[in-house]
């Protein structure tokens, strides 16, 4: 993003959007700086008023009432609080469920319940990475604290069917968590219409500093606080809040809403300029679901290829894009990506997949540049591989 | 460690040298796997010892594609001794310093594959030679000083390969892939050995060198080990290793890289006798590898070095530690090296059915009966399924009727035993005493010819439970004056 590359890896992190920075400078270093949002005094009345007017920015964007949006460091503070915090005020439910495709956040919060004695079901998903509400009902269960199934998934883009997941658990009376990091600012998302308890977003992702997220949290719906201390945001999340971040993420939400409609269009088409191009290619795949999916998402398998081979070629050609699964660093090598495993694939084919993700700034040019590289790697990386033959 | 790659590496990543399979190749060689995400193969040209050519191919990270292009660079027109030295650390010098953590295994899998295809060059070099058994011994006792040493990765024979290196010899360093060793087993010559064994000779800054065998050890010495079962006879594994293989295919690498000398880490020494190189006990009795050592042809012998026979195991385990080599802490190795678990019946029942039969006296009673002679063998005391009195011992199997003989523990004594199979250092007369099993002890002894140029052993004192197949080993003092094969009667 500074470098002069093109940046094609908006799932990992979104540029800041020149107008959200301007809206947060006047409380980093301006008029409004350094008041604490707890203090009596006039300078913390002004950076409380900032944070009321970023809830409610933040707040209108998922369609929740202003009370029901508490704001954390985070999408993966957020999605610990309604997993670690729905379970512990549930006391006797000893039984969570979550997908088998979450983002490693909601997937280590149920591997600690599960070191803590409860019972995990992980539900699976078909071969676009959808699950099933057959099989969500098949596994609720009396003792059930929790469900957790994310809106759109981060790595193959796949949308679950979260109006009915969460349906299905209002009239069995389950709570439901929705991980909505990647779907907030990308897909419509309203709260009044979709019964989830509860919804985690994060500001990154739509153009937002860093650092900062919220949860939202249905009135009525009972969370356990997870870190303790002066009692601000009701209770539910201590600690003195990020003004200025907060402040860029009300900003960058209001953006969202207001530019939703647009970025959406353009983000599909050019989705759709790169999948017919890559797809051209010999040996290239697309995973997650062909219509199901987010607007700026390709995820690509890519025969003969190992995934971090090619997104470090690609980035010495000036394009800065994600893979598909991380090569771990560890001793013991490679760690294939639970999500395309829980879909089916192999490991082989898990190792090479990378993800293209586009944004509301990307273009055209960017686009088909980025395509004659792709396409440059990919042939030079198999004529390299021993285990790839162009037939 | 840095935790993202040097710019070396990515100049190798989008500009491979070296890339392809060579037409003609003399080796090629592959290591890794699609479903651990990294596969690494090269093909090379060998002649005259000195790698004319190279190519190579990686399906992998970054780091395996740049560390496969920094090594065909590395070893492309070099001498083959120079290209078997590359070492893990000199490729990341070539990567412009260490990788990313984690990312350590590029360099291993890379070197594995490039040492596959040398490997592969030798072992078509080699032809039937190395599974036949190689016939050209020489003495190699010219000027040079240099040295073949064969490693296992523990260490003995590191120590080996280091005393050599500091006596002044020119040394290359051999590990045999003898059998398919499970993977991380504690026994020598399982992969992960290799891996180990090349990483040592590397970090003394000595070529390595790998030779499959697999066939060769497999006709020599598992046949016999589970024939010998069958027929009721005691095998020792590591003698006839020791009789065709091992040195053996030391002095072919020897003689195909035109070095003199071989060595190897077994506790024994070399004395110069009027008749010739003979053998001799080392000096720390306790470690006395002669008794399995006695089939070693005499021209091999004769070009062979034994650099612990003059150091106790004590010492050999200082050099190694003040020398820092990761080798010091390694366990000993004493299972039968194809048999990790221990449990040779099992292996042996794998391969041969084994026939119920009848336990009996010596008067030919029947006493009960059993499952195989396979699980017997002469002197055993345990598990023979009788109830007696007095213990009971197997005093012989008798493989053709598939009956297990049992008696009293006297029953076992033998005064006189025959030999066959013999290779001697020094003329017979010479023999003083013999010594009939592992760590027994020698008694003194008589030599009587006997017809097919075999002898027999009048003993000076009683032996309890030869069993033939053993060893019988001549001294002579501490000198070996030569060792047979106990054969069946007298």
């Amino acid at each position: 993003m500074t470098d002069g590359s093109v940046y094609l890896d908006h799932a990992a992190t979104t540029p800041l959007d020149r107008r959200v920075l301007e809206a947060m400078l006047p409380h980093l270093g301006g008029a409004a700086a350094g008041g604490n949002p707890s203090s009596l005094h006039g300078a913390g009345a002004g950076a409380r008023e900032a944070v009321e007017a970023a809830r409610a920015e933040v707040a209108a964007l998922v369609g929740a009432r202003p009370a029901e949006i508490f704001f954390t460091s985070g999408g993966t503070e957020g999605d610990n609080l309604a997993v670690l915090g729905l379970a512990a005020a549930r006391r006797g439910k000893r039984h969570v469920v979550v997908s088998a495709v979450e983002h490693a956040a909601v997937r280590g919060a149920a591997a600690h319940l599960e070191s803590r004695g409860y019972d995990v079901t992980r539900l699976g998903v078909d071969a676009d990475g959808r699950v099933s509400p057959d099989a969500l009902a098949d596994a609720l269960r009396q003792d059930t604290a929790l469900v957790a199934v994310m809106w759109a998934n981060n790595e193959v883009g796949t949308v679950q069917p979260v109006a009915e997941l969460a349906g299905l658990c209002e009239e069995r009376g389950v709570p439901f968590h929705a991980d909505a990091v990647q779907a907030a600012g990308r897909l419509p998302i309203d709260v009044s219409r979709v019964p989830v308890s509860t919804l985690a977003v994060s500001s990154h992702k739509l153009y937002g500093p860093q650092g900062v997220g919220a949860l939202y949290v249905r009135e009525g719906v009972e969370v356990a606080p997870i870190v303790f201390g002066g009692g601000q945001e009701g209770g539910l999340r201590s600690g003195t809040e990020n003004v200025a971040g907060i402040v860029g993420f009300g900003a960058a939400a209001r953006l969202a809403s207001e530019e939703m409609g647009y970025r959406a269009r353009h983000e599909e088409g050019l989705r759709e300029l790169l999948l017919r191009g890559a797809l051209a290619l010999p040996g290239v795949r697309l995973n997650g679901h062909r219509s199901e999916r987010l607007s700026n998402n390709v995820h690509l398998c890519v025969d003969g290829v190992e995934a971090e081979s090619l997104v470090l070629f690609l980035d010495a050609l000036g394009y800065a894009v994600g893979s598909g699964s991380a090569c771990a660093s560890s001793s013991a090598g490679h760690k294939a990506s639970p999500v395309l495993l829980a879909m089916g694939r192999g490991e082989d084919e898990a190792f090479s997949a990378v993800r293209v993700t586009v944004g509301k700034d990307s273009t055209r040019g960017e686009v088909e540049g980025f395509l004659g590289a792709f396409s440059a790697a990919v042939s030079q990386l198999r004529e390299l591989s021993p285990l790839y033959a162009s037939s | 460690m840095p935790d993202r790659y040097n710019p070396q590496v990515i100049d190798h990543l989008v500009r491979p040298r070296n890339v392809g399979e060579l037409e003609g190749a003399s080796g090629t060689g592959e290591s890794g796997d699609a479903s651990c995400g990294d596969v690494a193969r090269f093909t090379v040209r060998i002649a005259e010892n000195r790698v004319e050519g190279v190519r190579y191919k990686v399906y992998g990270c970054a780091a395996c594609i740049a560390a496969g292009s920094a090594l065909s660079e590395l070893v492309s027109d070099a001498s083959l001794l120079d290209a078997a030295r590359v070492s893990g650390v000199d490729l990341e010098e070539a990567l412009g310093g260490p990788l990313p953590a984690g990312k350590e295994h590029a360099l291993t899998l890379v070197l594995d594959a490039l040492h596959k295809a040398i490997e592969d060059h030798w072992n078509r070099e080699a032809g039937e030679m190395l599974v036949e058994g190689y016939g050209g011994l020489r003495a190699g006792t010219g000027g040079k000083k240099t040295v073949v040493v064969a490693t296992s990765g523990g260490v003995d024979s590191a120590v080996t390969a280091l005393l050599m290196k500091e006596a002044g010899y020119e040394v290359a360093c051999v590990t045999f892939r003898l059998h398919d060793g499970e993977r991380g087993s504690r026994s020598c010559c399982s992969p992960d050995t290799v891996l180990f064994a090349r990483d040592t000779a590397h970090r003394m800054g000595l070529p390595h060198f790998t030779l499959n065998l697999k066939e060769l050890f497999d006709r020599r010495v598992m046949e016999d080990f589970v024939g010998s079962y069958a027929e009721g006879r005691t095998p020792n594994p590591c003698v006839s290793c020791n009789a065709h293989v091992k040195f053996h295919a030391a002095s072919f690498l020897a003689d195909k890289l035109g070095f003199e000398r071989v060595a190897t880490g077994h506790y024994a020494r070399v004395v110069e006798e009027p008749e010739g190189a003979t053998m001799a006990r080392p000096v720390d009795e306790a470690k006395d590898q002669t008794y399995v050592l006695w089939p070693v042809p005499r021209e091999l012998l004769a070009r062979t070095i034994f650099p612990l026979g003059e150091h106790r195991k004590e010492e050999v385990r200082r050099i190694a530690e003040d020398r820092g080599l990761a080798v010091a802490y390694t366990p000993e190795s004493q299972d039968i090296c194809f048999i990790p678990d221990g449990d040779y019946r099992g292996f042996v029942r794998k391969s041969v059915a084994a026939e119920p039969g009848e336990i009996v006296d010596r008067e030919g009673r029947a006493l009960g009966r059993h499952k195989g002679v396979v699980d017997f063998t002469v002197g055993q005391r345990r598990g023979i399924g009788v109830a007696a009195p007095t213990p009971l011992y197997v005093t012989e199997v008798r493989p053709k009727t598939g009956q297990v003989v049992v008696g009293k523990k006297a029953d076992l004594e033998t005064r006189e035993v025959r030999v066959g199979g013999l290779n001697w250092f020094l003329p017979p007369e010479r023999a003083g005493s013999v010594q009939i099993r592992y760590n027994g002890r020698p008694v003194p002894c008589e030599m009587e010819h006997a017809e097919g140029g075999e002898v027999v052993a009048h003993l000076g004192a009683p032996v309890f439970g030869v069993a033939p197949g053993q060893s019988a080993v001549f001294y002579d003092g501490d000198k070996v004056v030569g060792g047979g094969v106990v054969r069946r009667d007298t």
